[in-house]
């Protein structure tokens, strides 16, 4: 019996994420009252914002051979200033924003995925210097920035519910059911886990390694993008530093979701659960009344945790 | 199998009379199916000299691995002195303290490190504080004299820019130059060293034995086996078919020793080949210039790769894989290619997924990213694969890790062939695999080719070239003979191997990079560059307030990026250093002001923080990127906690300490060359070595007895006390605290010692450089605001140099030499 529980847990990795969520919950409502339906819904936005980016993170570390995205915060910061000022609130200029998010999606996953794979520079280094240089732009544009206030779409995907639950939260779900259809069913999903759980191995049975690895990074800037452009929305504007709790956080989700940090094995189902898990420690440290720092704190200790606990076998 | 009691040792007419250095009696010893060595009895004199001789796969390496503790046998008992040795206590350490070592073919010199520090690295014991080198230095230049009077190697030239053959002559050097030594091994030693190098060596070899050393010569040149020895003992099958002295063995007889009778007889021949196909690869030029024609592989044949190892028949096998449609190369291929590699754990399996997924792949791999993957669908055809290479079906669900070497291989030649593709490319795919699959695998092979494919086919057994339908036979890169049908004999394959074709050179030299130098200059010259431009624009930057001024700020950036590269030595990087340095300016800043006790022990849990995160890496296998990426949210909570919001004051304490002046240098210059200084000293330390060696070759010092987990520990504390100084002269300078003042500098600290020369992997770093391209991009904001550039493109121009000079690197082939 014990055994075969076990071997379904290793199977299905989600399953103590998910199990997070309902312990912590559960201590939540029975410790206060002021846990509500609103607070739920609350939780819920937060984990959506942070899951769609998460998505894309896991993916480019299930790539392997160390890869991780770090440009993801400039990113989300970049395209929510891109959103806000190409739009200026006007839904008729709603278009002319996607167009900007993605132009800005692409040409930094684009450079990312040049950096690593073309001119093999370590996707730690690559990421963490296009990100810097995302952040003078973003520095430039934020002295541009006249116009404010937000486009009446973007505003009802970011903090409208439909029966009851948020719209966010349904797109960040068809987002993680759209990952996992990706990869459990189409040849990209196949190419992307053989690349990251052996490279050389990948390469010789002619995996196109070089192309999995920059789709990856495109991936993961474009959902980036969209979680910048919703975000942006749903703050009713754009801010220096929006984006930088989404460094520490989208790579929290992905180990938390048990997502192997080694790669070559995603789970986005975890992911999800991860990043409900992370939000919920976050919101349940607010509802304590500990300081932001204190949060901090407790986030880096649980990632370090989680993969210690987690050993060698996930280092693989 | 005691062949060696029935030959007299009379090679040397005192050699009776000397008891035996040692016995190796009955080791029998499997790798899976594969029986290594089957009860092989083996012993040397002192004085003598053996060689040992055997094609490839005969159990040469493990015996001799046996015999210096790098593995234990399943059987038999070493006898050392008359004493046998325990083995549970016996390995690599406990043989060298016996006075028995190995050079080994594939070399274990760190490249990253200078001949002396090689020289340390395997004998630590000398200590001299100043100049501490010295004697290790003389101790390359005696081992060199000694072995190699001819050789000219700079004792403080870095491995890694010897050419091969040099290296090879230092690592000889250094393990004959080992004052305990009594048993030298040597395998292949003078595969990649001139004539005259050789010869330098056979006479030491001669000169040592006339000392009382014994020496086991291991070559494919048998003429030379013949020169050195006192003793030839000639190894087959894991086992020992012949010992005699060297009088009683002719050329001929040794041959014919080596190859002997096909292990497989009992496979019937293959049938010839029906009907000539049509030309699926086609290689000329080079490559068959001995053969003096083109040759041809077609649809249905099965090809034999054979050679000594290293001949080149791995990379023809590659190139034929990596050749595209036509042209003027020396290798074509016409139609899709499968490989099938016999190195499965390196390049053959995903060790996540079950048999049946590893074998689905193949029909995936090439696949467009969208094309859907009907599970089932494929599994079919998978399935049937399987079952033609009798897998048993009720495996198929089993992760492939839980399969036998031969399942797994099963699986993996399932994979290659289930797409169909017409050429399949083989690389020794029975390697350690049972007899059972084997005979598997050759049926299928037959059945394949006559279904119209091509398989070329690398196998390191030459016996199992009887299953093809035609050999090319490579020697130094080149194909020397093409044998077809009842040509193909173990005799006429062996007898070409060993053949030398004309205007090949033995020693390949290892391109020295140029580029080296320039980067190792581009620090210095960026400087003096930048320097010069402010110093036109305004002349007062030269002035001794105005480098005060200037390089006030950079003095944190060099403290950083020299913690930083520390860490990079060990080939990792350190997420966290910025956010380190914000909390020590916190810490100082408040808390060392307020109660400076409780101050000094904060300070101090931080750098135990460091030293944490080090045994969490190392004995948990966590990536170092992520847990210090999870510490530097640590760092940064921390700092928060304690203060919010910028403020604090600098402990007076702290200002006097960093604000000291020497007269005609202003103070922040000083502290500059002080921290490089205190870098440089310990790079060049013993300690620094080893660092250093870790951070190329783990595992060659993990064998030379140096603990990683302490070196790390050590790596991690210098790093964080380097940290820790630029946090605290934050604290001075500006007399007050921020928490979010540190994050730009990890990106900072790498584009540091990018900019000043560093490889982001193999340990080699370089404190001058580092501290030049720290100060260079330090001075950048400030040059920008001279040339009325906003500051705002600081961290665009920045970012951009990292880049650049990476993405330089790689363009002009730094990267190989990264690698090496």
């Amino acid at each position: 019996m014990r055994p075969d529980l076990m071997r379904f847990a290793g199977r299905h990795r989600w399953i103590w994420a998910a199990l997070g969520v309902v312990i912590l919950w559960t201590v939540l409502s029975g410790l206060t009252q002021s846990i509500s339906l609103h607070a739920l819904t609350g939780v819920a936005t937060s984990a959506a914002f942070l899951l769609i980016a998460a998505l894309g993170q896991m993916v480019v570390v299930t790539t392997g051979r160390g890869n991780i995205d770090l440009s993801i915060p400039s990113v989300i910061t970049l395209s929510a200033f891109a959103t806000v000022t190409v739009s200026g609130g006007q839904d008729a200029n709603v278009p002319l924003a996607v167009a900007a998010v993605t132009a800005v999606a692409l040409l930094t996953g684009g450079l990312n995925a040049i950096l690593v794979v073309l001119l093999r520079i370590p996707a730690i280094i690559a990421t963490l210097a296009t990100g810097y240089m995302l952040a003078t732009v973003t520095l430039l544009v934020n002295r541009q920035v006249k116009s404010s206030g937000t486009a009446e779409t973007l505003a009802w995907l970011a903090t409208n519910r439909v029966g009851g639950v948020p719209v966010v939260a349904l797109l960040a779900l068809a987002a993680t059911v759209v990952a996992a259809w990706v990869l459990a069913r189409l040849a990209y999903g196949w190419q992307l886990s053989a690349t990251g759980q052996n490279w050389g191995a990948a390469r010789l049975a002619g995996v196109p390694v070089g192309r999995t690895t920059a789709l990856a990074f495109l991936a993961s800037a474009m959902l980036a993008g969209i979680t910048g452009m919703l975000l942006s929305a749903y703050a009713g504007g754009a801010f220096l530093e929006m984006g930088t709790p989404y460094l520490l956080q989208t790579v929290g989700a992905v180990v938390l979701g048990g997502t192997l940090i080694a790669g070559g094995s995603a789970v986005p189902a975890g992911t999800l659960f991860g990043a409900l898990l992370l939000v919920l420690i976050v919101a349940t440290m607010q509802i304590a009344g500990l300081p932001l720092g204190a949060q901090d704190i407790v986030q880096g200790v649980v990632i370090i945790l989680v993969l210690a606990l987690a050993g060698p076998r996930n280092a693989r | 199998m005691n062949e060696m009691n029935a030959t007299p040792l009379a090679a040397r007419a005192d050699a009776p009379s000397r008891p035996a250095l040692l016995r190796l009696e009955g080791i029998s010893k499997s790798y899976g199916p594969t029986r290594a060595n089957r009860e092989v009895t083996f012993s040397i004199a002192p004085g003598e000299v053996v060689g040992l001789v055997g094609a490839n796969g005969a159990g040469k390496s493990t015996l001799m691995r046996v015999l210096t503790g790098g593995a234990v046998p399943d059987a038999g008992r070493l006898v050392v002195d008359g004493t046998e040795v325990a083995w549970d206590r016996y390995g690599p350490r406990a043989a060298q303290r016996l006075g028995l070592r190995i050079v080994h073919q594939e070399l274990s010199l760190c490249p990253n490190l200078t001949a002396a520090e090689n020289m340390y690295l395997e004998r630590p014991r000398t200590r001299a504080p100043a100049f501490w080198l010295g004697p290790y230095r003389r101790m390359v230049r005696e081992g060199l004299a000694a072995v190699f009077p001819d050789a000219r190697i700079d004792a403080d030239q870095r491995v890694g820019r010897l050419d091969l053959a040099e290296q090879q002559m230092l690592e000889i050097a250094r393990a004959a130059g080992d004052p305990a030594l009594r048993l030298l091994i040597l395998d292949e030693p003078t595969s990649s060293l001139s004539s005259e190098a050789a010869r330098a060596l056979h006479a030491h070899v001669a000169a040592r034995a006339a000392q009382g050393l014994a020496v086991i010569f291991i070559s494919h040149k048998l003429p030379e086996v013949l020169a050195v020895s006192d003793r030839v003992v000639v190894m087959r099958n894991g086992a020992v078919v012949a010992d005699a002295p060297r009088e009683e063995m002719t050329l001929p007889d040794l041959m014919a020793a080596v190859g002997g009778r096909a292990a497989l007889a009992e496979v019937a021949p293959p049938a010839p080949s029906g009907a000539e196909g049509p030309i699926l690869v086609r290689l000329g030029g080079a490559l068959t210039s001995a053969l003096g024609h083109e040759v041809e592989l077609r649809a249905g044949e099965v090809v034999g790769l054979a050679g000594l190892e290293g001949g080149g028949q791995k990379t023809l096998l590659r190139r034929i894989r990596e050749a595209d449609g036509r042209g003027a190369s020396e290798v074509e291929r016409r139609g899709r290619a499968s490989f099938v590699s016999g190195d499965r754990k390196a390049e053959g399996v995903l060790p996540l997924w079950s048999v049946l997924r590893n074998i689905v792949l193949g029909r995936v791999a090439a696949a467009p990213p969208l094309r859907a993957v009907r599970p089932e669908a494929e599994a079919a055809a998978a399935r049937q694969w399987a079952e033609r290479l009798s897998l048993a079906p009720e495996r198929l669900d089993d992760g492939i890790l839980d399969l036998s070497g031969g399942n797994q291989q099963k699986a993996l030649i399932a994979r290659g062939l289930v797409d169909a593709s017409p050429i399949v490319l083989l690389d020794d795919p029975t390697r350690g695999v049972d007899i059972g699959a084997k005979r598997d695998f050759y049926r299928v092979l037959r059945q394949v080719a006559s279904e119209g494919r091509l398989a070329v086919w690398h196998s390191t057994e030459d016996a199992e070239f009887l299953e093809c339908d035609r050999v090319l036979v490579l020697s130094h890169g080149r194909i020397v003979a093409d044998l077809r049908g009842a040509a193909i004999t173990e005799e006429a394959i062996i007898a070409q191997s060993f053949a030398t074709p004309d205007g090949t050179s033995p020693a390949r030299r290892q391109a020295a990079a140029p580029s080296e130098r320039v980067f190792g200059a581009i620090p210095f010259l960026g400087l003096a560059l930048l320097v010069g431009l402010m110093a036109w624009i305004n002349p007062l930057v030269l002035s001794g307030f105005g480098m005060q001024l200037l390089l006030g700020p950079a003095v944190t950036l060099v403290l950083v990026a020299l913690a930083q590269m520390f860490i990079v030595g060990g080939s990792e990087v350190d997420l966290s250093v910025g956010n380190f340095v914000s909390m020590v300016n916190v810490l100082s800043a408040t808390v060392l002001v307020t109660a400076p006790f409780f101050g000094g022990l904060a300070l101090a849990a931080g750098l135990g923080g460091y030293a944490f995160l080090a045994v969490l890496i190392r004995t948990r296998g966590i990536p170092a990127i992520v847990a210090t990426l999870g510490a530097s949210f640590i760092w940064l909570g921390v700092g928060r906690t304690i203060q919010p919001s910028p403020g604090g004051s600098a402990p007076d304490w702290l200002g006097a300490a960093f604000d000291w002046q020497i007269p005609g240098l202003p103070a922040p210059l000083a502290l500059i060359l002080a921290a490089g200084a205190v870098a440089l000293l310990i790079d060049r330390s013993p300690l620094g070595v080893v660092l250093r060696g870790f951070g190329a070759a783990p595992d060659a010092l993990a064998r030379l007895g140096w603990s990683p987990l302490r070196y790390s520990v050590c790596r991690y504390v210098i790093a964080g006390a380097f940290a820790m100084a630029a946090g605290l002269y934050l604290t001075a300078m500006n007399g007050a605290s921020d928490v979010r003042v540190g994050g730009s500098y990890t990106l900072l600290s790498v584009a540091g010692i990018v900019v000043g020369g560093c490889a982001l992997l193999g340990g080699r770093i370089n404190p001058p450089g580092v501290v030049a391209g720290a100060v260079t991009l330090a001075l950048i904001g400030a040059a920008l605001a001279m040339l009325g550039v906003g500051t705002d493109f600081n961290a665009l121009v920045q970012g951009s140099l990292l880049i650049a000079i990476l993405g330089l690197r790689t363009a002009l082939g730094g990267r190989r030499s990264d690698a090496a």
